[in-house]
């Protein structure tokens, strides 16, 4: 037995995109044990949004729980509002949400992967994939008006149509990043050097996937069929614009990879599928009711399950709102997946999980 | 979603009968402050269609300390760590300072009396 040190790693450090705490023990340069802290950016948000927003104002609140994923908590949040108000939105506001949570999965998968090669010391990729990512910004920004934290659904349906004009534009960007997507599969599948770094680093296996409760790319990649696409068609028909599930098997960085790139092309097929088949009609569903009761619903963010519970009590403020985001699930995956590997990989691990502290923290 | 009431005494008896991992997954716990009580849930969810969500809870006295899940359900530490710092409540083997810092005094999502 060798000897043991403990090394404290974040919450500001290179490695590190978020503001996280890990404190790994390690033996021989491999990790044995692993504690975390995420206690760096509560900022209180469920709190004022039963307190200092009426509950209309409150989609645009949690919006700002992140800025990567901020359509999924408007969708999200619009949803359970709905639930409690017992409104059911139009179908062309319910194909909007979709295009834009999946336009959305395209540049947070992409900032993902690119932090992978990053943090492998593959800086070339980290910028290739960057600048491939732009478009999606910029569709965003075309179809939302903002690049980050889009006030896009709202209670009752979607605050935006879609012009012609800029529908014409997703299909022509998307069909020029098909063969540039091809060559990211290419370079993150194929390139000798980041397998070294990637395969069989940080892997979780579809049973501990299981018993440690894992969401999103993480559990997929490990062979657990989760996917609230696959699971829910009641608030959003995803099956109906041609979502396909995807899953790995390794469960390791390398996995992880694999799956946001292949969900890349599932989200592009759906893009397409929804801007050729957008049914005509409102935009909204306007009610002057009050919530009341309490209500769940889950969608599936870039990073895997996201959970809202609400309780009304037919007033203008909430009783109570709760968001458990999807990296909070994956906390006790994450802690796991560090163990036996080497401590020089910890940075390429981390940046695999695509942990979202803002999300999770709140 | 099916909502099935529990008490302290039978909480882990309950979720035990329940819980199988290759059929739900544990989402999360939360807590409802109604003053001088609170409600307490845990949510889980199927794999399987239609993907129901089942929430346990039962009715405490925020001074009343709940059984950790943790030995049932893996995970659980992260949700009960969480209740523990925003609600200020006394849950079985967690300690303070992890979604808020170790000193912080109050839960934050406490109704202020």
């Amino acid at each position: 037995m060798g000897k043991q040190y403990e090394i404290p790693v974040g919450a500001q450090h290179i490695a590190l995109l978020e503001p996280l705490h890990f404190k790994f023990t390690t033996e021989n340069e491999k990790i044995i044990n692993t504690d975390a802290n995420v206690y760096y950016v509560h900022r209180g948000i469920e709190l004022a949004c039963c307190s200092k927003f009426k509950f209309r104002q409150v989609s645009f609140v949690v919006g700002r729980v992140c800025g990567l994923c901020s359509i999924s908590h408007t969708t999200a949040y619009s949803q359970v509002a709905e639930k409690l108000l017992k409104i059911e939105i139009p179908k062309r506001a319910k194909y909007l949400r979709m295009l834009v949570i999946e336009l959305d999965r395209i540049h947070s998968h992409l900032l993902c992967l690119s932090h992978v090669a990053e943090n492998s010391g593959f800086e070339a990729l980290f910028m290739k994939t960057m600048q491939y990512r732009e478009f999606s910004m910029e569709l965003l920004e075309a179809v939302c008006g903002n690049r980050i934290q889009y006030d896009f659904s709202i209670v009752g349906g979607v605050s935006r149509d879609l012009k012609p004009q800029i529908a014409d534009s997703i299909i022509s960007r998307l069909k020029t990043f098909m063969p540039q997507l091809d060559e990211l599969m290419d370079i993150y599948q194929h390139n000798w050097t980041l397998s070294l770094k990637n395969k069989g680093v940080g892997a979780i296996t579809k049973q501990q996937a299981m018993e440690l409760n894992l969401v999103g790319p993480f559990a997929r990649a490990a062979g657990l069929s989760v996917d609230v696409r696959n699971e829910t068609e009641d608030l959003l028909p995803w099956k109906e614009v041609g979502f396909e599930m995807v899953t790995e098997t390794a469960g390791d960085v390398y996995s992880r990879n694999m799956i946001r790139l292949r969900e890349l092309y599932v989200s592009i097929r759906i893009i397409n599928n929804i801007i050729n088949g957008l049914p005509e009609g409102d935009l909204i569903t306007e009610t002057k009711a009050f919530p009341e009761g309490e209500a769940t619903v889950r969608l599936e963010a870039p990073r895997g399950e996201l959970f809202y519970y609400a309780k009304g009590n037919k007033t203008q403020v909430l009783e109570r709102l709760k968001i458990k985001a999807p990296t909070f699930s994956n906390v006790a995956g994450m802690v796991k997946g560090f163990e036996g590997n080497e401590y020089g990989s910890a940075p390429a691990i981390i940046a695999s999980y695509d942990p979202c502290l803002s999300c999770t923290a709140r | 979603m099916i909502k099935i009431e529990t008490s302290l005494a039978n909480l882990k008896k309950d979720i035990a009968a329940f819980y199988k991992p290759e059929l739900h997954h544990f989402m999360v716990m939360n807590a409802v402050d109604m003053g001088e009580t609170m409600e307490i849930q845990w949510f889980f969810c199927d794999y399987a269609h239609p993907c129901e969500t089942t929430c346990f809870y039962t009715i405490i006295n925020p001074a009343e300390e709940i059984p950790s899940i943790r030995d049932i359900v893996v995970s659980a530490w992260v949700a009960e760590a969480e209740l523990v710092d925003l609600m200020n409540i006394k849950v079985e083997n967690t300690d303070k300072g992890f979604v808020l810092e170790p000193d912080f005094e109050s839960g934050p999502l406490r109704k202020k009396k």
